[in-house]
């Protein structure tokens, strides 16, 4: 063979191994894996050994099944499990076990991302597998049953025989026309490409139980032949039907003694098996490139049949001797040369003509034995049976792990072997032994019915690593946030599994600003980024660590360039899986060297991933290119329509730029003293100023070549480049004349986001001529890229983005070293660009920035409880219920009925009484399987009108704005909607637990909304219900409550609580309104725990929001700040019995498990008249920031300002709300719905000030209100309309002048009759005071204040509180009445 | 010649120990710029792969080289014969043989 082919993965779902492990575990320890047929499979009726034998008598019963592993996660391919019913069984099963040896071989990242180049060949036979089998009892069966019954029986009549076959065929299940699809055989291996997205060659073959390893061969030549890089082989054969035993027990096939024992002296016949195994292969130079672990190398396939030389039943040697010889002959060794095989895993089947044929083969291949040189016999089918067309498989695997791990197996039962093998060099052995020999080399046999045989040569890696396999599980993302580096050092300083437990989900927003991101979050990493924490200054990128003490963007207001490369000396994109995922358009055919297509390629490739990054929300604020990445740039721009620049590429003619003679180098030096050198040069000219290490020239090939040389002897590492044009330089000018005809065409249309040009080192001009005429200069003048990294920089960009291949991003790391700068590339050579996106989205979420990482996360839903497959082919029994109501079931009463009035009356009694027996009996059978179901939720303040309790914000009492109180719907509700909507699926059933209970958004009633519901079946017992977008829990459904409940804790150490129960209510401690005011007493608090009372309210779920009020009063009286929390999960909660009514009392005890910064753990018991109606495990609160302050506003906003009042009367407040959550919060307590729409309006940039000055401006007002008498007065009452202030919904407003400034965390407002003015200016701003001081001014007369008085400004340094970056600020005020400003 | 200008600090042999050590130090104050201070460096430790060092980052290694040995050892002309390949590949401890083998070619010379 010439190319030999690696395998790379391997799984098995076969007799007492549900996997790969324990199969060899069982091969290895000699495990006996034959059992009688389970019931189900065959009606043992049929087991009669003792009569004479009939088609259908079966002398045996023993065999290999595997009925309680046939069980098969199918959600987790997409397949509802209510389809599974209707499926062919092996489809499945070669599904589950193709994922798991892909799984095996390194997942579905590792498998190429051109799918075209995967293929899946099967080996099964055609026999009459279970789906079938139960087909064919509903179609025929039931027919030719009623036909029968009626020859035989007339008098039954049409009716009756209607309700026979009605009855028979009810007990299979109702029929689904839709599923039908799963019994086209050939689907084993279709379905397999369909599911796992492989579009190579995918179809079964059939060669009896040479079946597997001619679909080997096959696969061999798929990869020989490259049509295909990876290739999935196997066999499949899931049948035990009794017809298969039948067909074998005719040809006297079957061991009477019911052992399985090859190659003994006495073996009598085989014993069936079953069982599915796939093994993944690919070309061995391939896997070695790649690095893949290589089980063993496949060097030589064979395949031949006997030809007329044999009958079809009994095998011929000739046939199989010519398929070895193939196989060794392609693996070019002679089998017969001492040494050559170390192991023979033979067909087997222990049938005394198979055996005897076989090993006269093995004679006569692999030549007579000698002292030394005894290779070792052994066949898997004395463990698991003979599994037909999947033995070839079965013998594969076995064979590639002893290969692999240098272990020789046993044989089970060939204590007595059979006498022929002393014919052959080989041996069978009873115990395990390790496997010395120079090259481990294996043969495989399988030789199947009618004379096809197959076999396969095996042999180590040439760099064999043996070892357990390494599994590569999709990369994970570590993200945590906190307050501050100290407290994120605090989160880090445990252990390495507790800090991935405390991981953000990555569509989880942050908390806080100071934040860390670890892709694949080794040991390594861990300790690194603890490290880099504790140090305290920004680490962004190296080793796949990024930590931002303060973030560059965001709220840290630093600016976002995308960065397009030029051409680079290599371009090898990655990007095929990305442009999958995102079903863009990708297919290169870029050369390097060739400017015309490369640069085709490098313009392509950053449009894609601008397309992709925009689809992650990441929109940059300017975009820029190094040398024709430009033209990439002004088309991401949008000054180029993409498609204009498509079809100046199309018509480029590159050989129109090859300016000959020409040549460009690279040198490690920095411009100024690269034009030093050139200043006594004429010809070669500086044509990049790249960065300080690196510069470009360009010249006549010789010169260039020379000054090459004359760096280098200087110490300066340079290098001439692989471009022949001369780019940059006033050497293209006489070439230039198709791009400026190009240029000329081209539309400018007006950027859509600023582009830079490293010409003139700023923004492009807007002017469609000046375009122009810069896109020529562009291409006759240096690239400044350095001078224009630095202008960037200088206008305060802090990150930049890589789109394409090469070191544009390194450019800009050396010209900004030492400042505070993100650099990341969307493209790597060392991965594809979806795992490299999620490097660029978790670095620029490290700095602030919020991209939406879900389009990159893979699209499975997580595990859920596996479907058991049914298997079984029994006969058909009709139930109690239907044999009682079926004709023929007459009494000796029947018969008199006619002459006897009593007789009719008591048979119709005795049949209702039969009738209620079996209503009875069968009203304890389970409940019908869970369906899936799909419905609406309308949440609105009219149909759910106790949500008006449950609004997070006090307004005015009668306030009619509604919407400003913000109406949500509690948790706790909708985990009793889920509830509610699981039972609807499964009628019959009582929701008797929740699992994994998940909150992500609030559901606000307000404006009214519908939520999509649905539930979905995920196992007999248990449905996954959610409300799309918002929630989801999974739900347990039984047909009753469970009857054993737990015992209510006990506590010790505790003390009363320093509140009452009324007290948090009227004191608004708690927002909620009388219908969710169930604490009725706060009884007892303790270090870890408290307790109370409640009373049902009457509101849906109002109870168990009453349990989270508790738990929040425990937080309060225990935590010192960020007491606001919300319920985001729960990991469980189980009732033990119906809701208590409206008014039933229970106690609540709960128990706090566990408090971090951002998170508190708790369980809970609900208990009713001493025992434990609910449990609540893993409920979990998040904390949102909050201080004392905060706190205060929220329980009385009216009387209560987040701003102080300075000396002076003007306000400040400081944004001690760092994460967008509690910002956004914050924001609707503080804003009406006019104000919340401009502030939505606001650009993201300065949102945060706005909303800033917003505060202390209305603080002021109402500061002022109350000093002049007002009482309550509410933030949304009053909107400022300019420098007026304004009264909402009745609220009479003052006249007052109103001004406002804002800066960094800090906003400032005034407040006064008459003119004012405020102004902010950072204190570390040149001429600070000044400044502020004329801005106050100008703020309150105007910019051409002439009064002739001068006003009064006064200042004061203000610095911003613990806890926020530490700055300070001068801020300066004025205004016309002086006593309005104080003293 | 002098033999003083090419010989390592340690006064006498040149060893591969002795430049491991100081191209270490160098790496390390290199890297220090990134922050990345206990890194292991050993003989087979790759730029590129291991210390994610780009080609740019080797301009600043080769001026370290020239200033500690003098003009003996010659970086940019080392490598000037790497494709780009063996160049992304390429060991501390390739650049440590060729410093050994400069120093004691020119201390022979």
């Amino acid at each position: 063979m010439t190319t030999p082919v690696a395998i790379v993965g391997m799984s098995v779902l076969l007799p007492g191994a549900p996997d790969l492990d324990t199969y060899w575990r069982n091969i290895t320890t000699g495990v006996d894996a034959i059992t009688d047929v389970p019931a189900g499979r065959w009606d043992a009726d049929y087991y009669e050994p003792d009569l004479e034998r009939r088609a259908d008598r079966v002398y045996c019963r023993r065999g290999g099944f595997v009925d309680p592993l046939a069980e098969v996660d199918v959600v987790s391919f997409g397949i509802m499990p209510n389809s599974v019913a209707g499926t062919e069984p092996d489809q499945l099963i070669a599904l589950h076990v193709a994922a798991a040896a892909i799984t095996d071989a390194g997942g579905d990242r590792w498998l190429p991302a051109d799918r075209e180049r995967v293929g899946v060949i099967l080996g099964r036979g055609g026999y009459l597998t279970p789906a079938l089998a139960r087909l064919d009892q509903r179609v025929r069966t039931a027919r030719q049953l009623v036909r029968t019954l009626g020859q035989l029986m007339p008098e039954l009549g049409d009716d009756k025989l209607e309700q026979v076959r009605q009855a028979f065929s009810d007990q299979l299940g109702p029929d689904s026309p839709e599923s039908a699809i799963g019994l086209v055989p050939n689907l084993a291996a279709s379905r397999v490409a369909n599911r796992l997205d492989l579009r190579g060659p995918a179809y079964t073959v059939d060669a009896a139980c040479a079946s597997s390893l001619v679909a080997v061969d096959h696969a061999v030549r798929e990869l020989a032949d490259r049509r295909c890089d990876v290739m999935l082989a196997g066999g499949v054969h899931h049948c035990h039907d009794i017809t298969l035993w039948s067909v074998f027990t005719q040809l006297g096939a079957l061991s009477p003694s019911q052992r399985i024992r090859p190659f003994h002296r006495g073996a009598d016949g085989v014993l069936i098996g079953e069982g599915t195994g796939v093994v993944v292969l690919k070309r061995l130079a391939d896997a070695e490139r790649d690095g893949d672990r290589v089980y063993a190398v496949i060097t030589g396939t064979g395949v031949a049949s006997d030809g007329r030389t044999a009958s079809l039943v009994n095998p011929d040697t000739g046939g199989q001797v010519r398929a070895i010889r193939q196989a060794w002959l392609a693996a070019g060794t002679d089998p017969a040369e001492p040494g050559s095989i170390g192991l023979l895993e033979a067909h087997g089947t222990a049938t005394p003509a198979g055996d005897t044929a076989e090993l006269a083969t093995l004679a006569e291949v692999f030549g007579p034995a000698s002292a030394t040189d005894r290779p070792v016999i052994g066949s898997v089918k004395s463990m698991i049976g003979h599994t037909m067309p999947a033995a070839g498989v079965a013998a594969l695997v076995k064979a590639a792990l002893a290969v692999h791990h240098g272990v020789l197996p046993p044989t089970l039962h060939c204590d007595d072997p059979n006498p022929a093998l002393e014919a052959t060099r080989f041996q069978p052995i009873a115990e395990v032994r390790p496997w010395v020999g120079e090259v481990r080399r294996a043969g495989v046999n399988a030789f199947g019915f009618g004379g096809i045989n197959a076999h396969v040569v095996l042999e180590q890696a040439p760099n064999s690593r043996p070892g357990p396999a390494s599994v590569r599980e999709p990369e994970r993302v570590l993200r945590l946030s906190a307050a501050s580096p100290g407290h994120l050092a605090a989160m880090l300083d445990t252990d390495d599994a507790t800090v991935l437990a405390t991981g953000l989900d990555e569509r989880e927003a942050a908390t806080g600003p100071t934040r860390l991101g670890i892709v694949d979050p080794t040991p390594k990493r861990l300790a690194l980024a603890r490290k880099a924490v504790a140090k305290g200054k920004g680490w962004r990128g190296r080793n796949d660590v990024w930590f931002a003490p303060t973030p560059l963007l965001g709220d840290g207001g630093g600016k976002l360039a995308f960065l397009f490369p030029g051409l680079e000396a290599e371009f090898a994109p990655s990007v095929d899986a990305l442009a999958r995922r995102f079903g863009l358009d990708w297919t290169s055919d870029a050369l390097v060297g060739d400017v015309g297509r490369h640069g085709k390629g490098v313009f392509q490739l950053g449009r894609l991933l601008d397309t992709a990054l925009r689809r992650l929300g990441v929109r940059p604020d300017a975009v820029a290119g190094h040398s024709v990445g430009e033209w990439t740039a002004m088309a991401a721009g949008g000054i180029h329509a993409g498609h204009q620049v498509d079809a100046f590429l199309d018509r480029f003619d590159p050989d129109a730029l090859r300016v000959p003679g020409l040549a460009f180098a690279v040198l490690g030096a920095p411009a100024d003293r690269v034009l030093a050198v050139l200043a006594d040069q004429r010809d070669v000219v500086l044509s990049h100023d790249n960065a300080p290490s690196q510069s470009m020239v360009c010249g006549p090939a010789d010169a260039v070549e020379a000054l090459v040389l004359r760096f280098r002897a200087d110490g300066v590492i340079s290098q001439v480049l692989p471009f022949q044009s001369g780019f940059h330089t006033p050497m293209l000018a006489p070439y230039l004349d198709p791009i400026r005809r190009a240029a000329d065409g081209y539309d400018i249309n007006p950027s859509a986001v600023p582009v830079w040009s490293a010409t003139t080192a700023s923004e492009y001009p807007t002017d469609a001529d000046d375009v122009r005429d810069l896109f020529v200069r562009h291409l006759l003048e240096p690239v400044r890229f350095r001078p224009m990294v630095e202008a960037m920089h200088a206008a305060g960009f802090r990150a930049f983005v890589q789109l394409g291949v090469g070191q544009t991003g390194s450019l800009v790391a050396d010209t900004l070293q030492g400042r505070d700068t993100l650099v990341v590339s969307a493209h790597s050579p060392h991965r594809d660009g979806l795992d490299q996106l999620r490097r660029v989205v978790t670095a620029l979420w490290v700095d602030g920035a919020e991209p939406d990482v879900s389009p990159l996360l893979p699209t499975t839903p997580r595990r859920r409880a596996p479907v058991r497959l049914d298997l079984g082919g029994a006969l058909i029994s009709l139930d109690a219920r239907t044999r009682l109501r079926m004709p023929g079931q007459a009494s000796a009463l029947d018969g008199l009925v006619d002459g006897s009035p009593l007789a009719a009356e008591l048979s119709s009694l005795l049949r209702d009484t039969a009738d209620a027996a079996a209503e009875l009996l069968t009203a304890r059978r389970p409940a019908p399987a869970p369906t899936r179901l799909d419905s609406v939720l309308r949440v609105s303040v009219d149909t759910m009108p106790y949500l008006l309790d449950h609004c997070f914000f006090q307004q005015r009492p009668g306030w009619p704005d509604h919407v400003d109180s913000w109406p949500v719907v509690p948790a706790t509700t909708v985990i009793g909607h889920l509830m509610a909507f699981a039972e609807q699926a499964a009628p019959g059933r009582r929701a008797v637990a929740v699992h994994d209970v998940r909150l992500s958004q609030w559901i606000t009633a307000i404006p009214s909304v519908d939520v999509p519901v649905s539930v979905v079946p995920a196992g007999d017992d248990r449905v996954l219900a959610s409300f799309d977008g918002y929630s989801r829990a999974v739900v347990e459904l039984a047909p009753e409550f469970p009857a054993a409940a737990p015992a209510p804790w006990t506590f010790t150490g505790e003390r009363t609580p320093d509140l009452t129960a009324r007290e948090l209510y009227d004191e608004r401690w708690m927002f909620h309104g009388p219908r969710f005011q169930g604490v009725e007493e706060l009884t007892a608090i303790g270090a870890e725990h408290v307790r109370a009372r409640l009373v049902t309210p009457a509101a849906p779920g109002a109870l168990l929001d009453n349990v989270g009020q508790v738990l929040g009063y425990w937080i309060m009286a225990s935590l010192p700040d960020r007491t606001t929390v919300f319920p985001v999960a729960i990991r469980r909660i189980r009732f033990h019995g119906e809701h208590p009514a409206a008014g039933e009392r229970l106690e609540c005890l709960v128990r706090v498990t566990s408090v971090t910064d951002t998170a508190l753990t708790a369980d809970m018991q609900l208990v009713r008249g001493g025992r434990v109606w609910a449990e609540f495990d893993g409920w979990s609160d998040r904390r949102f920031d909050s201080d004392p302050n905060i706190r205060a506003n929220d329980r009385a906003p009216g009387r209560n300002t987040l701003s102080t009042v300075e000396e002076g009367g003007w306000t400040r407040v400081h944004e001690r709300w760092p994460d967008l959550a509690t910002r956004e919060l914050i924001m609707r307590n503080q804003l009406g719905s006019a104000e919340r729409e401009q502030y939505d309006a606001e650009p993201p940039r300065g949102k945060r000030q706005w909303l800033l000055g917003r505060i202390a401006a209305k603080d002021a007002v109402r500061r002022w209100m109350w000093d002049h008498g007002e009482g309550e007065v509410f933030p949304a009452e009053l909107l400022l309309r300019g420098k007026e202030v304004v009264g909402v919904h009745g609220r009479e407003a003052p006249a007052l002048t109103v001004s406002v400034a804002a800066h960094g965390e800090l906003g400032v407002g005034i407040a006064a009759r008459g003119r004012c003015g405020i102004a902010v200016e950072p204190a570390d701003a040149p001429d600070a005071e000044l400044k502020a001081t004329r801005a106050a001014l100008v703020a309150a007369f105007g910019a051409h204040h002439e009064d002739g008085a001068v006003p009064v400004v006064r200042s004061a340094r203000v610095g911003n509180p613990p806890g926020l970056p530490s700055r300070e600020y001068i801020v300066a005020w004025t205004a016309d009445d002086e006593r309005e400003m104080g003293t | 010649m002098s033999v003083d200008t090419t010989a390592p600090v340690t006064g006498g042999q040149v060893t591969e120990d002795t430049v491991l050590a100081e191209i270490s130090g160098m790496l390390r104050v290199l890297l220090d710029e990134y922050g990345l201070d206990d890194v292991e460096i050993t003989m087979d430790t790759r730029f590129h792969e291991d210390l994610e060092l780009e080609s740019i980052d080797l301009v600043s290694l080769s001026a370290d080289l020239k200033e500690r040995y003098g003009d003996e050892v010659n970086f940019a002309e080392f490598i000037a014969g790497f494709e780009l390949e063996e160049i992304i590949a390429m060991t501390v401890g390739q650049l440590v043989d060729h410093v050994v083998v400069s120093l004691r070619e020119a201390a022979r010379g």
